[in-house]
């Protein structure tokens, strides 16, 4: 079985924010929500890289883990999704997300924030696929038409790459190859740091 | 008179039972199952089993995720 991921290859990312604008766009996200950001390291430096961040769909997720009304699930594919009839926007989840994915649209008295909004991978939510009910809860479902997540189909420098990890991880190392440079992704010294 | 006695001894009656009834304690607890989704069943779960739409998911981004 497949296991959908996102991977931005930092390399490539030129930090257009199309990614961005087409989530917003796909899935009419409510002001002040970003279900995706671009984070710019060390701007303005040689050194300087973007990546284009939004859930990662967890194969553990914390979100899940701590949600205390259980209002998080898991597709057969690995996309994390949740029930917002559910949730009760106590933002546990916002805190145990190492992403900054979970997004709260209130900042009403007494803390309230409404429910809980996070990228979907364009997979929508537990209502009807593709019914209107669920376009208004929590935007499109592109998945259920036999598409991608529309932040990667759009992205100029196919840097943002959405869809089966086997298939994603293929490409990125030959995109490596290619550079013939070694991948900062992953490996002991980016885990562990060097000299250890 | 005596029916609006009546009458009205019933419908105390039945609000006294009301109010009772109100009071009720099941007396099974209702147990939580930590770590379990307790939302609505995803349509989408079911299609996603299918290979067909995985075929189709991955024949796109083969095409999508592939430079020009």
């Amino acid at each position: 079985m497949a296991r959908m991921k996102f991977l931005c290859d930092a390399e490539r990312c030129i930090e257009c924010n199309a990614c961005v604008t087409a989530c917003k766009n796909e899935n009419e996200v409510p002001w002040g929500v970003n279900r995706r950001r671009v984070i710019t390291l060390n701007d303005g430096e040689p050194s300087e890289k973007s990546v284009s961040v939004a859930c990662m769909h967890c194969t553990d997720a914390p979100c899940a883990a701590v949600c205390p009304v259980d209002c998080f699930y898991t597709t057969t594919d690995g996309i994390v999704l949740h029930d917002k009839d559910l949730c009760i926007g106590c933002g546990y989840c916002f805190y145990a997300c190492p992403f900054g994915a979970p997004q709260f649209p209130e900042q009403a008295a007494f803390g309230g924030r409404g429910k809980m909004d996070k990228c979907t991978f364009c997979a929508g939510g537990p209502l009807p696929d593709n019914s209107d009910a669920e376009y208004e809860k929590y935007g499109s479902n592109r998945i259920a038409q036999g598409k991608l997540p529309a932040c990667a189909e759009m992205c100029a420098t196919k840097a943002l790459l959405a869809g089966d990890g086997d298939l994603v991880s293929d490409i990125y190392l030959k995109r490596v190859m290619k550079r013939s440079g070694r991948p900062d992704t992953w490996g002991w010294q980016k885990a562990y740091g060097a000299g250890v | 008179m005596m029916q609006r006695r009546t009458a009205m001894a019933a419908v105390l009656l039945g609000v006294a039972a009301a109010m009772l009834g109100g009071c009720y304690q099941s007396p099974t607890p209702a147990m939580h199952e930590p770590g379990v989704y307790k939302g609505k069943a995803d349509p989408l779960r079911a299609k996603l089993e299918s290979d067909q739409l995985q075929a189709k998911l991955d024949a796109r981004f083969q095409r999508a995720a592939q430079d020009r």
